[in-house]
């Protein structure tokens, strides 16, 4: 694979490097150690800012309006966004916009109306409602989220669990078990409006990070039959197939942190002196610099190679589900070792390791588990599939 | 140190998407703007600093169609939503270290609690040091 950055690619870079570096950073000196949001006159500056520069919403599709970046420079950016303290899960805090989520693009024309082009202008919000309390690793098997037709409609009962932002979203993408017989066929995405009456918030589940998830509650929730998101039956399908694409720069975020991490561990250890010496020149701490190199520039060059193949059209899921546990793992090592070279100061409040720490043990977790990258790949190498 | 941030007076017609349902902590002023109360949206908050908020100053007309509700709102004393009328938080994960370091850095200003935390009815506050910290400008 050809790892060099064609000139558009570095131009875009480039651009985004000094936006994160003169306009978001600066900015954090003055927020909450774990905002993330920005002041709502800061945020319509940046907003607008971007748009002049022709960079919002990047991944939107030239069809829909948007750039169309493709996925290769989009891993690229993810991990140049994420380099600020709050950039792990709110890269920019969002003044470059974000793109609907692709299950959207498959919806019919009536639901694209409806959900899509709000989302793409920003005045919809939407959530992803997949895990139950009975478990997320394996959908096919514990979502007991039940839709049962009532002629034009489907009945739903049941709720979700771990969806962020679905207190403030307009409507969800909730996968509703409405075939027990069928296993993963069996399972069907809705639209679910959160004003739709029997939706309630039923708790917000604070975490490891200041944000936090939810847990839903669906009774007796009326959808319908129009509301099924592509077909009776497909939900799981969709599913996976917009997970394995969405691991790919959910990896590569993690690596923004690291790098800054890196930058800021090299930064101090050239200038704290121990004994009458600069950390530098121990060599426990060059071995811990030099391992934060090989763990980033190992994992970018998956991440980027499972990029490539996407865009290539082909099959990529053994690949992103590396990048993902790769990129995750890498990334809370290198946090890790960065907090060590700092000593306590990395601790403490006043620098972002703590809260980089705290985040990025959830990327472990998120988005499929280490465990369960390790079945999908294991399942490919073996070309076995379990379930029904 | 204190919250640095200003006053914000409550706006019934506020969306509620506005507060952060995160954890923090938050301070309470009567009209002339004076802090009345200290305490926080912890992990166990339903609704972290949101929450907490509008269980002190109601839930305005309409909000029985929200999709949410605070189950405990009595939890708040009463005193407290009486007097209510500014309101300022920090969303942090620390809620309950910068809770004890608010309510000491008050404790250092003024050489007492805010008024309402005394009340019988506020979550109890823990054991303060003395730090010498006395604020700026206050």
């Amino acid at each position: 694979m050809d790892m060099q950055r064609t000139e558009e690619q570095q131009l875009i870079i480039d651009t985004v490097r000094k936006f994160i570096r003169e306009e978001i950073r600066p900015l954090e000196a003055d927020l909450d150690p774990d905002a993330y949001e920005l002041n709502p006159e800061d945020d319509e500056r940046l907003r607008a800012m971007v748009k002049e520069m022709g960079m919002y919403q990047m991944g939107l599709p030239v069809e829909y309006g948007g750039p169309g970046v493709d996925i290769v420079t989009r891993t690229m950016l993810a991990e140049e966004m994420s380099q600020h303290r709050a950039g792990l899960y709110a890269p920019a805090y969002g003044a470059f916009g974000s793109s609907p989520p692709e299950h959207l693009y498959k919806g019919t024309d009536e639901q694209k109306e409806k959900y899509l082009y709000p989302v793409i202008r920003g005045e919809k919000h939407a959530f992803f409602g997949l895990s139950e309390p009975s478990g997320g690793s394996d959908p096919a098997r514990s979502i007991r989220t039940r839709g049962v037709r009532d002629g034009d409609s489907w009945v739903i009962n049941g709720g979700k669990l771990w969806n962020s932002g679905a207190d403030t979203a307009d409507f969800g993408i909730v996968y509703v078990r409405t075939d027990p017989t069928k296993g993963r066929q069996g399972i069907t995405a809705f639209l679910v409006d959160t004003d739709t009456p029997g939706f309630r918030v039923q708790r917000l589940v604070q975490v490891l990070r200041s944000h936090y998830t939810t847990e839903l509650s669906f009774t007796d929730m009326r959808i319908p039959h129009s509301q099924i998101l592509g077909e009776e039956g497909g939900g799981f399908a969709l599913a996976n197939d917009t997970l394995a694409h969405n691991r790919i720069p959910y990896a590569s975020a993690c690596l923004g942190i690291a790098v800054y991490a890196q930058e800021l561990a090299i930064e101090w250890a050239k200038q704290r002196v121990t004994f009458g010496e600069p950390l530098a020149n121990r060599q426990a701490i060059q071995w811990m610099l030099v391992d934060n190199e090989i763990d980033m520039r190992t994992s970018r060059w998956i991440a980027l190679d499972a990029a490539a193949r996407a865009q290539r059209g082909e099959s990529f899921r053994f690949e992103s589900s590396m990048a993902k546990l790769l990129c995750t793992e890498a990334a809370g090592r290198v946090i890790d070792r960065c907090m060590q070279i700092h000593g306590g100061l990395g601790m403490a409040k006043d620098m972002p390791f703590e809260r980089w720490y705290r985040e990025v043990r959830i990327r472990r977790i998120g988005e499929g588990t280490s465990e369960i990258q390790r079945v999908v790949m294991a399942r490919d190498l073996l070309n076995v599939r379990s379930g029904s | 140190m204190r919250i640095r941030k200003d006053w914000s007076s409550w706006d019934p017609g506020m969306s509620f998407k506005t507060l952060p349902g995160a954890m923090g902590i938050y301070e309470i002023a009567d009209e002339q703007k004076n802090c009345i109360y200290i305490s926080y949206a912890g992990g166990a908050s339903p609704y972290g600093l949101r929450g907490e908020l509008y269980a002190i100053f109601g839930m305005p007309a309409g909000a029985d169609k929200w999709n949410w509700s605070h189950p405990h709102p009595e939890s708040i004393p009463a005193e407290v939503k009486q007097r209510a009328k500014y309101y300022r938080y920090e969303v942090t994960h620390n809620y309950y270290s910068r809770w004890i370091e608010d309510l000491t850095r008050f404790s250092e200003d003024y050489e007492t609690l805010p008024e309402l935390n005394k009340l019988a009815t506020a979550p109890r506050a823990p054991h303060l040091g003395r730090y010498h910290w006395k604020s700026e400008g206050i």
